[in-house]
């Protein structure tokens, strides 16, 4: 199983040393941002058991914005620092605190400014106390921010888990809601799985190459011409896979619809966005830092997964009624064009990932805080209808909501565009131009979905509103008299065929009155929802969609600071 | 082959221990009168005659104290290590193990002040809403109640 | 006496494949992570034999975390299950069939 002959080669690097360890340097500076998120979140969960009375849920969140800003300051002392006195390497090689992680520290400490945020108004709606959403959420952040940073691949697994495991209990987290601990339960069961699939990788590349440190082995592949070792190149494909579940790449994407679709909605934008962050600030770094030189195995994989990634997620999400479902085979489609990035594995190309999972993390926590808005209390009307005139009854939720759809679809002056412009470009420069025509289609078929929504909340449903009340009580009234059960013409979709003489009279009647009430169903609809509870915003909420919707818009229009940071950010990678 | 030597007595003793059960089991089949009665045969019960069967689901506080205690006694992997090369590790080692158990120790507060630890009637710091329909006897199954079996 | 690296490595993969296929057939929750337990314990078994020989610690110390991380792992997920199946008998995962679509 083992060549021997290179075996020999690397021994020496860690020899089993019976005399003396070498206590290694931490530089606790380096691992700042992650050390104010776990003790933020220690001291948080002392907080909330030793106080005598419950705290208040705006209280949590407070602190976690307050640690999620510390930390994010933090980042952009040492980006500082990074670019002037070069990367930082500290717990034995084991951390390597350079540009591209930095780049990930930001992405992932604005994540965590605007989730509790989001976060805070749901749980009070849904009435769930207690500081398990935000201290979950910290952890997770923290782990991503360890795979960021992570040179090690037994510290990629550690951080792996450190964001999953949170993340599998914030899937269940409303654990009165059936659904809710369904999800927890796949995402869970998958995750595990993928896990080991992951480690398993580690193991064998370990076995490969000698060592699990990232930069030892490129520098063994520097040194020996692997050309066909099958442990190796078992091992990156297990590691290909595990990663793949994570940032649910198609084919590993099937917990992905129901895990997201089942999981609390806030849950849902801060997995999306944090297990994307973390998942691929590893799998850039593995694979395109550490194994270029076997580019030629993994590229045409990546190529395979980015293009049914692409494909699968935008088709699919054309045919979901369910608002929450169509957004998670988005995000599908979302990974596929982060895999473009990969697949063309260069600097433009890293480049192009990095500035769109900055984007996309703000944009898909904004989107899924307005399915949680819409959605009402229980958590269990995600149906497009439920969007329908949204642009008049709530304007400005509808208008934030338009702008996050537009991003996702990649419209012109939002964050988006130049997104997509440069994931796709660096594709073609990679003489991936097939990818890139694959990516551009299903960015058409994209924007079908996300306009389909948009349209639904500004079609003037407002004006037929009347006239649709009119005719489906018309409809109603006609239906009375023969004994016919009106429930069709309200759902607008099917009315029961009378039977016996007078209803035959009355058939005609009913016909065209349901007919008329179809033809201007947006008021049937209208009439539906008007029955539900209001969509009730917070200040909290209005606050974290007002920072999404605002970066999504300002760097839209104004890309340069944040390209030149991703451009900068592989430069010291 | 010198160091299969060492394992000699290890094998030896669990061919005799082996040897002692079986012995043991075949001699009482072999020596023992048997003359059953339908109140030997009952299952002992403290002496009490039982009226009916175990419930087959146990309450959710006895795997609740089995996950935590493995959550916490894995912890413990990490102490042996440290207490192996404790020495040379010496005030790096002791500071970091301290935050190892402090962060440990976090997590204990977070049961304690769950009520996670507490036996005998549940009373809880926040309040849990409970379906309706949980009641002893819909989540208390009897044997021979159900035709359902449990996986 | 020695045993050949290459049967550690192949009842590792063995044990792998066992727990991967068995995830995917068994229905029982409780199997399927008992299924992925015997996944992590025969990336363990890799470590440590790779370790042996490398004569390389590195491979032992990352057994020790993958340890942990299954224990942390397994009682996240019993403690789904419990929150789950409290409601219901068996704990069968074909149970689970809410989402779908």
């Amino acid at each position: 199983m083992i060549g021997s002959a290179h075996l020999a080669g690397v021994v020496g690097a860690r020899l089993v040393a019976a005399s003396g360890i070498t206590i290694p340097h931490i530089d606790y500076t380096a691992i700042l941002p992650e050390l104010i998120l776990l003790g933020g979140m220690l001291l948080l969960l002392a907080a909330a058991a030793l106080s005598p009375r419950p705290l208040p849920t705006e209280a949590y969140a407070t602190a976690t914005v307050g640690l999620a800003t510390a930390s994010l300051v933090t980042s952009l002392v040492l980006w500082r620092d990074v670019t002037d006195r070069g990367p930082l390497t500290t717990v034995a090689h084991s951390i390597d605190v350079d540009g591209f992680a930095l780049f990930f520290l930001v992405t992932i400490s604005c994540i965590l400014v605007v989730a509790p945020m989001l976060g805070a108004g749901y749980l009070r709606r849904e009435r769930i106390s207690g500081p398990e959403y935000y201290v979950l959420a910290l952890i997770s952040g923290s782990g991503a921010m360890f795979m960021a940073s992570a040179n090690d691949l037994v510290l990629v697994f550690l951080g792996l888990e450190i964001l999953s495991i949170p993340l599998y209990v914030l899937a269940g987290l409303d654990h009165r809601r059936e659904a809710s601990g369904e999800a927890a339960m796949k995402y869970f069961v998958l995750g595990a799985f993928s896990s080991a699939i992951f480690v398993y990788g580690i193991a064998l590349t370990y076995g490969a190459t000698g060592s699990t440190n990232l930069a030892e082995i490129g520098a063994f592949l520097a040194r020996n011409v692997v050309t066909s070792d099958g442990v190796l190149i078992g091992g990156l494909g297990l590691l290909l896979v595990g990663f793949a579940f994570k940032v649910a790449a198609v084919p590993f994407h099937m917990w992905t619809p129901d895990v997201y679709q089942g999981a609390p909605t806030p849950a849902t934008g801060f997995m999306a966005a944090m297990a994307k962050a973390g998942g691929f600030a590893a799998l850039l770094r593995v694979f395109v830092s550490t194994f270029p030189s076997l580019r030629s195995s993994w590229q045409p994989v990546v190529f395979v997964l980015a293009a049914l990634t692409l494909l699968v997620g935008a088709v699919v999400a054309v045919v979901q009624s369910d608002v929450k479902r169509m957004l998670s085979y988005s995000s599908i489609n979302h990974a596929g064009f982060v895999l473009l990035g990969l697949q063309a594995a260069t600097a433009r190309g890293v480049a192009g990932s990095l500035y769109y999972v900055f984007t996309y993390g703000l944009v898909v926590l904004g989107s899924f805080a307005v399915v949680s808005l819409v959605g009402g209390s229980g958590e269990d009307r995600h149906d497009l209808a439920r969007f329908r005139g949204l642009g008049r009854r709530q304007p400005v939720i509808a208008t934030a909501f338009a702008v996050l759809l537009l991003a996702q679809a990649g419209a012109p002056f939002t964050t988006g565009f130049f997104a997509k412009l440069y994931v796709v470009e660096a594709a073609a420069a990679a003489h991936s131009y097939l990818l890139a025509a694959i990516a551009m289609g299903s960015a058409a078929i994209a924007a079908f979905f996300y306009l389909r929504v948009v349209f639904l909340m500004f079609s003037d449903a407002g004006a037929a509103a009347p006239a649709g009340e009119g005719a489906t009580a018309r409809a109603v009234e006609a239906a009375r008299p023969a004994g016919i059960e009106p429930a069709g013409a309200a759902g607008g979709s099917w009315v029961p065929e009378p039977s016996g003489a007078v209803a035959t009279m009355v058939a005609p009647v009913t016909r065209s009155a349901a007919a008329d009430a179809r033809s201007v169903s947006s008021g049937v609809v209208a009439l539906d929802v008007s029955g539900e509870p209001p969509v009730a915003t917070s200040p909290w909420i209005l606050a974290g969609l007002g920072i999404c919707v605002a970066v999504t818009v300002v760097f839209g229009v104004w890309p340069q600071p944040l390209v030149e940071f991703a451009h900068q950010a592989t430069l010291l990678f | 082959m010198g160091s299969l030597d060492s394992y000699l007595p290890i094998l030896i003793l669990f061919v005799l221990a082996l040897a002692f059960a079986g012995l043991s089991i075949f001699a009482s089949k072999l020596l023992a009168p048997k003359r059953p009665t339908s109140a030997k045969e009952a299952p002992y019960e403290c002496g009490i005659v039982p009226t009916e069967g175990p419930p087959q689901r146990f309450p959710v506080r006895f795997y609740l104290i089995a996950m935590i205690f493995v959550i916490f006694d894995i912890e413990i992997i990490f102490l042996f290590p440290w207490a192996v090369v404790y020495n040379e590790l010496g005030r790096f080692g002791l500071v970091e193990i301290v935050v190892f158990a402090a962060a440990v120790f976090f997590s204990f507060l977070y049961l304690l002040a769950n009520g996670a630890l507490d036996w005998g009637p549940v009373k809880r710091i926040r309040p849990v809403t409970a379906a309706a329909q949980r009641t002893t006897s819909s989540t208390v199954r009897r044997v021979g109640a159900g035709s359902g079996e449990a996986a | 006496m020695s045993v050949h690296a290459s049967w550690y490595l192949t009842l590792a993969a063995l044990l792998f494949t066992i727990g991967a296929v068995g995830l995917l057939v068994r229905r029982n929750v409780l199997v399927m992570f008992m299924c992925i337990e015997l996944m992590l314990n025969a990336a363990n078994l890799t470590f440590v034999t790779f370790a042996r020989a490398l004569n390389d610690i590195g491979g032992q110390v990352a057994v020790f975390f993958v340890l942990v991380v299954a224990a942390a792992e397994v009682v996240v997920g019993l403690g789904i299950i419990v929150a789950i199946f409290r409601r219901k008998v068996g704990a069968t995962a074909d149970d689970a069939h809410l989402l779908k679509g």
